[in-house]
Parts: structure tokens; C-alpha cells; sequence
């Protein structure tokens, strides 16, 4: 239910004049770009840039998500990045004097085989070797850390133990979204809201401007972190595809309870990840109905499994009700790990696209990369296995082989 | 909103009786022009991923086994009419 602003409300970040050049132009008001804006002024001194929202910051995976981080991946490639952005969280609360609720209570990662745990170990060993905390627990531990959960044999998938990651836990994404904004435009970058973009201008492989719904902007940078539009747009502007599939990712929260779940629970058999909001919600996300489409819509039959799911892990929850239940965009990738590409196919345009489900717990250390890239035209090295060029090379990561895998074809 | 998908042999069936094949991308190259990386990249990872009608594939997967395309509008999640509208 939207409340009206108390008279008094003062906005955290500053409306600006549309200006007809920039020196960067950002399409997307989610969490990459406006990290993204952020760090080019932080890092980079550049703030002459403007970031292009068409509906209002936000909107999208941004604040859709269920605002879980963590770092235990499964490649070596992206395992750094990850690290590098659960370290960030603390200096951003600080540094954008703004409370992101930054709250590393850990997550625990359910085993319901004998082969599950295999991978685990082989998980904990990555995690390990790049120095991110991570271990296998017995069920017995898992009984300690979560309570609720029911290590019986009881359950149709018994739990044969874990994979406990103590640094990750929640952040709240709308605080992430606001206090970006606030530092960003407090560094003079400009935010457009209800604006849309309708064209890329290039010329001699240049390219030169981006036309908008309010006008034409002349720049020679723009990055396209449309989140789950980066795909269509991508299409629709330059004609070039990606090797993207958009599914509708959903997730749902119950009416709040007295504190019981103690850390972000997770399982790929149950297609299930679990957490209790600081309000004592228990946020679940779960499926993604196996086709593409741009609705949002949540479904019935996710509803019922969720509810299933849960109560198989945590038999107290029975007789909960769910309160709300949402829908985000997920822009999939065939090995799901992101695209981080620049000045291809025309110099100038960089893309920050294919994150799936991984978007938020990402976002603030890929602006400070993206920034990197887009300010100096070349590539970090952190970034350098994510082009757009594995596809044709054959050098697809693999994260698919992820524990907490809930790809379309499972 | 529930898909519904007309199968050819067991007409409109609950969407989640399919499964989806991906988007229609014209007949397979042969495979000479398969060896360049890039048409190889081209035809089985790249996507256009419309943000409204498209052509695509569906198999019927808890029925009568029958591969097909239909049109649906990705962005109402409905079945369209498809060549005849002129799609």
C-alpha cells in the first residue's frame, strides 16, 4: 500500500536538468548501474553522466530479489568477485553515510545425498583456496545453527549435511538502491526516471549518442545494465543477440514470527532458499516457470510447492500463511555466469548483463569494475573471463555445476 | 496468468504439460557452415528475446511426445494466432 509523503519528507537524492550530453550514459536505474555511476565519480572523477530509468529506480531486480550475498560460488573466476563485494557492504554503509542493513548471519546449504556432500567438498575447497570461510557440517551442526530444521529420516530428501558460509547473509536491496542513488547524485551524476531509451546512435563504429524519450543525448559511452531488458534491448537497439534466456523468477514472504531461522537456508533438491527478514518475515524464493516471458506474474502452483518445500525442511512452519508473493526478471545465461563485455560490437557501448539470479549480491563490486572499464576502455582483469566472446570460444563456466543450481531444466 | 498451449494432436493443454524448445530460428546450417565459431555460437547459444510475439518451439512432454511451434506474446504470456496474423 503506497502512503502519501509527509510534507516534511525530504528526497534523498536530487532531481537534475536533462542535459544533451554526457560523457557516459547509463541505461538501467537498478543496483549496476547506479553502482556503476557511483564509482565512476568515486574512483574515476567522472561525473558528467547521466543514468537513464524508464520506469523509476529500482523498479526491476533491484528490489525483487531476495536480498541474499554470499560468496561461496563454485568457479574460480567468479568466486573473487563475490568475495570482493560481501567486503564491500560495511564500506558502503559507511562511506554513503546510509544503514544498508548489512546483516552476515550466514548461510547454511543443505545436502540431501551422499554425491550433494561430494560437491560440497569440492565447493569448500574453491571457497577456501580464494580465503571466503566455508565448511561442511554434519546434520547434527546443521540441528545447532537452524533449529527448526527436521535431520529426521522423515522428510522425502533427509538432510545429510551441510555447507556452512559464515560472512554471507541479507542486505536490504531498497537501502542499497536509495543510498546509491543519494551518493551518486550528491557527486553530481544525474538520474532520469520515466525515461526511456529508443535508440543507440553509431557512427564509423563509433558510438555517438543515445535517443531518448525526452530527447538525444550526445555521448561516447554508454553501458547497458538493463538487468532482465538487457537482452531485448540489446536486440531491439543494435540488433545484436545474446546468448540470454528471460524467465520470471518467484518469491514470496510469510506473516512475521518471533526470530527462529537464524541463517539464509538454502537447497537445490527442494528448489528452496529461506530467510527471516529483520521484520520476521521468512523470505522464500523459489521456481522460475521454464519458459521466457517479461510478466512478473506469480503463479499457484510455486505457491504450493514453496509451501511444501518449507515445511518439509522446517515442519514448525505449518499453518504459516504467506502475505505477498512477487515476481522478478531473470536474464539467463547457458553456463550462469554474467556477460561483462566493452567497446563490442561498436566502441563505446560496454554491457553488464546476464546476472540470472545473482544480480544483487554482485552489483556493488561490479560498478566499481564497470567503472573501471568504461573509464579507461580497458578490460580489469577480474573481468576478463565474463566477455561475451566464451560463447563462441567454448569457454562456458561452470557454475552450472553450482549447488544451489534452479536453472530451467530442472 | 496459466499458459495454455495448443498441441497439434491433443489441442489446448495446460502450459506446464510442455516443455519449451526455445525460439524458432529457421532450419539447422549444415554442417560445414556449423564449423565457423561464430554461426556455431550463433544458432545454439544467441537469443533475440522479444519482448512480445515471437515463434517457438514446445515439446510435449507429459503427452503425446510431438514437437511444434506456436506464437505467444511473451510480455502477456498468451498463445497468439501466428502466420496467419501475419507474424
Amino acid at each position: 500500500m503506497l502512503k502519501k509523503p509527509s510534507a516534511t519528507a525530504k528526497p534523498l537524492w536530487k532531481k537534475a536538468p536533462f542535459k544533451s550530453s554526457y560523457d557516459a550514459v547509463i541505461i538501467g536505474g537498478g543496483l549496476h548501474g547506479l553502482a556503476t555511476a557511483y564509482f565512476l565519480a568515486r574512483d574515476h572523477g567522472m561525473t558528467n553522466i547521466a543514468v537513464i530509468e524508464k520506469r523509476y529506480i529500482g523498479f526491476g531486480g533491484a528490489g525483487r530479489n531476495t536480498a541474499i550475498v554470499r560468496a561461496n560460488q563454485r568457479t574460480q573466476e567468479n568466486v573473487p568477485l563475490y568475495k570482493e563485494a560481501l567486503e564491500l557492504w560495511p564500506v558502503l554503509t559507511r562511506e554513503l553515510d546510509f544503514n544498508l542493513m548489512f546483516y552476515n548471519c550466514g548461510n547454511l546449504n543443505l545436502a540431501h545425498s551422499d554425491a550433494a556432500l561430494k560437491a560440497m567438498r569440492t565447493n569448500v575447497a574453491t571457497a577456501r583456496f580464494h580465503g571466503v570461510q566455508s565448511r561442511v557440517v554434519d546434520p547434527k551442526e546443521c540441528k545447532e545453527l537452524v533449529p527448526a530444521l527436521d535431520i529426521s529420516e522423515r522428510p522425502r530428501y533427509p538432510i545429510f549435511g551441510g555447507m556452512y558460509h559464515p560472512p554471507g547473509g541479507i542486505v536490504r536491496h531498497d537501502a542499497v538502491v536509495w543510498g546509491l542513488a543519494k551518493g551518486a547524485t550528491a557527486k553530481g551524476i544525474h538520474i532520469h526516471q520515466g525515461t526511456e531509451v529508443t535508440g543507440i546512435g553509431v557512427s564509423n563504429g563509433k558510438v555517438v549518442s543515445v535517443e531518448t524519450d525526452k530527447g538525444k543525448i550526445a555521448t561516447n559511452r554508454v553501458l547497458n545494465a538493463a538487468g532482465g531488458y538487457s537482452a531485448a534491448l540489446s536486440w531491439n537497439l543494435l540488433g545484436m543477440k545474446l546468448p540470454i534466456s528471460v524467465l520470471t523468477i518467484q518469491a514470496m514472504v510469510t506473516q512475521p514470527l518471533k526470530p527462529l531461522l537464524h541463517h539464509v537456508v538454502s537447497s537445490g533438491a527442494y528448489h528452496c532458499y529461506a530467510n527471516q527478514t529483520l521484520k520476521g518475515e521468512i523470505a522464500t524464493g523459489s521456481h522460475m516457470d521454464p519458459w521466457p516471458n517479461y510478466t512478473t506474474q506469480t503463479t499457484a502452483r510455486y505457491i504450493k510447492h514453496q509451501a511444501e518445500a518449507l515445511i518439509e525442511m522446517m515442519p514448525c512452519l505449518s499453518g504459516i500463511k504467506f502475505m505477498r508473493t512477487w515476481g522478478g526478471l531473470a536474464d539467463m545465461t547457458p553456463d550462469m555466469a554474467p556477460i561483462m563485455d566493452g567497446n563490442h560490437p561498436h566502441e563505446g557501448y560496454y554491457l553488464d548483463c546476464g546476472w540470472g539470479y545473482f544480480g544483487f549480491k554482485s552489483s556493488t563490486v561490479t560498478g566499481k569494475y564497470m567503472a573501471q572499464y568504461m573509464a579507461t576502455g580497458q578490460c580489469p582483469e577480474i573481468l576478463a573471463p565474463f566477455a561475451l566472446r566464451r560463447f563462441q570460444e567454448h569457454r562456458l563456466m561452470g557454475e552450472t555445476a553450482a549447488l544451489v543450481n534452479y536453472t530451467p531444466d530442472n | 496468468m496459466a499458459l495454455t498451449i495448443t498441441c497439434p494432436i491433443c489441442g489446448a493443454r495446460n502450459g506446464y504439460e510442455f516443455r519449451y524448445g526455445g525460439e524458432e530460428k529457421g532450419p539447422k546450417p549444415d554442417e560445414a557452415a556449423l564449423r565457423s565459431p561464430e554461426a556455431w555460437c550463433d544458432y545454439i547459444h544467441f537469443n533475440r528475446c522479444k519482448a512480445g510475439a515471437q515463434e517457438e518451439w514446445w515439446f510435449h512432454r507429459d503427452g503425446c511426445g510431438a514437437w511444434f511451434t506456436i506464437h505467444r506474446d511473451t510480455v502477456t504470456n498468451r498463445e497468439i494466432p501466428g502466420k496467419e496474423a501475419g507474424i
